[in-house]
């Protein structure tokens, strides 16, 4: 029989990456938990909408649901970024769940997500960032002057280090590595290097992660979700729990996966940093706290939560 | 005197589109000089700037979008005319008045949603998401003025084709369709 | 709700009905799928439209359009493009069809340039339509030369499309960018091969340019000479900043811009006329091409959200033929998607869908990704839709209609359709210069 609900879920990934699959499979959840009341429909990179345009859709209810990467939504809603995690921020699992389910993170972006008209359902947690250079980088120093493709808040991260940030399209990354317009690029993670290419013209990752873990929610449109009944409800947010996990253990295999395809291509790593590397990394990242919590109150109110732990 | 006020109409929509199409014009050299500045910057001086990946970007959309009115207005907009171009002058203007009318309704709904869009950026405060972070509501405003701008031109070249399906003849004088002139 | 094959259905018949109406195309493809969409899923799909619109004017890659086509308003304009020619029909010498072969060696050049077939198409067509109008020849010639020779962009490293290919099918770029080559000559070589002996056996389509009565003095030889070289050496300096790494690609077309200008100063061309009326006629051109894009956007946006995609991808499952037929009923579904949507989401939707299936049948995945790019490069050049075709109407003066567009295609797309086939049957153009050129 026809379904009650229609949902259209889209997400940021191409259509047959891995992490495309576990969408597909976080809408087959739905679908069988509630019995094949709700039917969904996967969207893949490109098909409707692209990455960057998934949260304005599910704002207006073009979308039903959606997967966003807040960096690309940072415009929109600064209080992503600080979400996703600042530049320096804990990579800890157990310290993240925390930091949303009892530090009271999660309230605070549920009224942020909320006063745009979006539902803010479970957050999940991907692999970090890191930055890959065409020359080792042997100490912090080296970093000074480098131009490295970092948009928004990464790019400021290295600025704090002395690079040059560039802003560049994601396809024409490999050509300018290749070419040398730009000397690195960071990649939404070790899956993003790999598929894009870089190991190929570009052989040093640096070893500190950018952002430590990054977390992103599943966002669903408020009138969309309001015409469900409470079972239903239910059954979503269930279906997302299920979905965490997977993305946890399966991103933790897919990172090491990529990292292992990489360094068969020839990947190496730049020299383990020193400690007063990791100091200044630190450093380059908490300086950013204080600029993204001045920008908007949402960000405030979450990095407060931070500076609270902290003492 | 029916006449004379729809023809003023039209006449006058004719100069604004114009003017704004020229004017857009100028946007051209500005465009070209961003984007080598920013290799400029970037490459000679060794520091990449922040404002011109976006800047270039806006430019880019108002050269795009302001300038489709003038298109319309200078009958540039790509069709297939194959039927079109072996048909009578008086069918073409039956023609006109179905594809203008679609093209019409179409703008009126990007022109909805600019203005839509516009509202909501200056409520949430909308900005690129770029380390600069540019403000993205002018963007918004300006595509409400193109679609505006699109839909004048194409309610003038409605009447003046109905004028033709009816009459057999133009409404305006001269139709102003100097397109391309050879190059010096 | 409505079928997604009835709905392609009635989509593809509305196309084809304000087609013949002789509608704009962007604008109708737009009209009808707000109209439609309306009916089929109310007036919250017009949300599509603003999500559209920043995907298409926020894009960094499109922006190489606007750069090539001024660059190439500039040089036409000021008979820096005129110069190029001369000179380089000098070199070949009196061969009939020379010219249109000298415009097939520099569309290779500026294929070498530009990673998208918009910017590809609309510079040839900017700098070297005119002239070979202009000098007698078949307009079906000159403007097939233009269309066959600006989508080598894509073919030609580097390329949008095959990175977008590698990309998501976990392929080496590197890779295709060096498979491609041996087709991309090949193509060349027909292309050029195809204007000598179809001017050889229709003198009429390329007339020889009359002989002066007086002879050219070695000193107006030597000035026509030293103005080609130096504008064939704005062609190397362009393709120049993105070999050393100056610029990207895209940025690329900026580099031109200003080499064009400083070139007119040179030649003391330079006018602010001149350039006002290059602004003009770019800032036309770009718009007439971005309002198809968005409009074709919106419509092909439409036409995904509804499942359009879902459609292939079942038709492609268990299909149970011999694993050559699977190929080419692939290569067939992109020659039809080629119909309704752009180079790019072909790319995005099929490159997932197909690859996997090619390879499990035993195929090499970047043979098969440059089998797709040169198909991408047949289909948006095949009627009645394609983008390269529109692309081409707009840079064409006023007196060339759509029919002769059409028209002047068909041998072009048999060349390459041939292309296709052969590379098809021998697998080995594509795969043994990276094999021998990279290891592992
Ligand atoms: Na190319
Ligand atoms: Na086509």
């Amino acid at each position: 029989h026809a379904a009650d609900y229609n949902w259209r879920f889209a997400n940021l990934y191409s259509r047959g990456s891995a992490f495309g699959a576990v969408y597909e499979d976080l809408a087959k959840n739905i679908e069988t938990m509630s019995d094949g009341r709700i039917k969904v429909q996967v969207l893949y990179d490109g098909e409707g909408v692209g990455s960057s345009g998934i949260f304005g859709a599910v704002k207006t209810g073009l979308i039903t649901m959606g997967a966003t990467f807040q960096s690309l939504n940072a415009g929109e809603l600064p209080a992503g970024l600080v979400e996703i995690g600042l530049p320096g921020g804990t990579s800890d699992v157990g310290e993240l769940t925390t930091l949303f389910q009892q530090k009271g993170w999660a309230p605070i972006l549920k009224k942020a997500y909320g006063e745009q008209g979006l539902v803010w359902l479970d957050p999940y947690i991907q692999p970090a960032v890191y930055v890959i250079t065409k020359e080792p980088i042997n100490s912090i120093e080296d970093f000074e002057g480098l131009k490295i493709r970092a948009p928004g808040a990464y790019g400021k991260f290295l600025r704090n280090l002395g690079a040059s940030p560039v802003s560049l399209a994601w396809s024409e990354i490999y050509t300018s590595l290749s070419t040398g317009v730009i000397d690195g690029s960071i990649g939404s993670n070790m899956i993003d290097h790999r598929d894009g290419n870089h190991v190929e013209v570009a052989k040093y990752m640096y070893p500190l992660p950018l952002a430590g873990a990054q977390v992103l929610p599943i966002i669903v449109n408020q009138s969309a979700w309001n015409k469900l009944p409470a079972d239903l409800k239910a059954i979503v947010k269930a279906a997302t729990t299920v979905h965490a996990q997977e993305q946890m253990t399966k991103s933790k295999l897919w990172e090491s996966e990529a990292v292992a395809d990489m360094e068969a291509k020839g990947l190496q790593w730049s020299p383990e940093p020193s400690a007063a590397d990791k100091a200044a990394w630190k450093d380059a990242g908490s300086k950013l706290w204080d600029e993204y919590a001045a920008a908007d109150k949402y960000s405030k109110e979450l990095i407060d939560v931070l500076r609270k732990e902290q003492k | 005197m029916i006449m004379t006020a729809i023809r003023r109409y039209c006449l006058g929509v004719h100069a604004l589109v114009a003017f704004i199409g020229n004017s857009v014009s100028y946007l051209m050299p500005v465009l070209a000089f961003v984007v080598a500045f920013e290799v400029f910057s970037r490459y000679i001086l060794d520091s990449p700037t922040i404002w011109a990946y976006d800047t270039s970007l806006f430019i880019f959309g108002y050269i795009a979008a302001l300038g489709g009115a003038y298109a319309q207005q200078q009958r540039a907009h790509i069709n297939v005319d194959i039927l079109y171009n072996k048909v009578s002058a008086r069918t073409k203007s039956i023609f006109n008045l179905f594809s203008f009318a679609l093209a019409m309704f179409f703008m009126v709904i990007v022109c909805k949603m600019s203005i839509g869009k516009f509202e909501e950026a200056l409520e949430f405060n909308y900005r690129r998401q770029s380390e600069w972070a540019p403000h993205v509501h002018h963007y918004w405003l300006m595509m409400a003025i193109a679609s505006v701008l699109l839909i004048l031109q194409l309610s003038s070249d409605w009447i003046d084709s109905l004028y033709q399906a009816i009459t057999g003849k133009p409404l305006l004088p001269t139709a102003p369709t100097e397109q391309e002139e050879t190059a010096p | 709700m409505i079928s997604i094959e009835l709905l392609t259905g009635i989509l593809f018949a509305c196309i084809i009905a304000s087609f013949a109406l002789g509608a704009p195309v962007g604008l109708a493809l737009g009209g009808i799928a707000m109209g439609i969409g309306y009916m089929t899923w109310g007036d919250a799909l017009f949300n599509v439209i603003p999500t559209t619109l920043e995907s298409t004017h926020f894009s960094f890659i499109l922006l190489a359009i606007p750069l090539y086509i001024y660059m190439g308003q500039l040089l036409t304009r000021s008979g820096i493009g005129d110069a190029m020619f001369s000179a380089s029909q000098m070199l070949i010498g009196r061969v009939r069809g020379s010219l249109a072969i000298s415009v097939i060696v520099v569309c290779s050049m500026i294929g070498a340039m530009v990673g998208i077939i918009g910017a590809g198409i609309m510079t040839s067509g900017s700098i070297a339509l005119r002239p070979m109008l202009e000098r007698g020849y078949d307009k079906r010639l000159a403007l097939g030369v233009i269309m066959a020779g600006g989508g080598l962009g894509i073919l030609i490293p580097p390329s949008i499309p095959m990175i977008m290919f590698a990309s998501s099918t976990q392929n080496s770029v590197g890779r295709m960018f060096i498979g491609a080559l041996i087709p991309a000559l090949i193509t060349i070589v027909l292309l050029i091969a195809y204007v000598v002996i179809s001017c050889k056996l229709n003198p009429k389509r390329a007339p020889m340019d009359v002989v002066p009565e007086v002879l050219p003095t070695p000193k107006e030889k030597f000035l026509t000479a030293r103005d080609g070289l130096l504008s064939l050496l704005l062609i190397v300096a362009v393709l120049g900043s993105i070999i050393m790494g100056i610029a990207t690609p895209t940025e690329s077309g900026a580099i031109g811009v200003v080499g064009a200008i400083v070139l007119a100063i040179f030649f003391k061309r330079f006018k602010p006329r001149m350039v006002q009326k290059a602004g003009m006629q770019a800032a036309l051109l770009v718009s007439v091409a971005m309002w198809i894009i968005v409009g074709a956007s919106v419509f092909s946006n439409f036409h995904l959200l509804m499942g359009v995609q879902n459609m292939v991808a079942g038709f492609t499952q268990d299909l149970g033929l011999p694993p050559i037929v699977v190929i080419m009923l692939f290569q067939l579904i992109m020659l039809l998607l080629g119909f309704i949507i752009d180079e790019f989401i072909i790319v995005l939707m099929c490159a997932p869908i197909f690859t996997p299936i090619a390879v499990s049948l035993g195929y090499d995945p970047i043979w098969f990704g440059i089998l797709m790019i040169l198909n991408i490069e047949i289909a948006v050049q095949t009627p009645p839709y394609g983008f390269a075709l529109f692309y081409l109407k707009g840079i064409a003066p006023p007196g060339i209609t759509m029919l002769d567009i059409y028209k002047s295609i068909l041998p072009f797309v048999l060349l390459k359709l041939f292309v296709l086939v052969i590379v098809m049957m021998f697998p080995e153009l594509v795969t043994w210069l990276p094999n021998q050129l990279m290891d592992g």
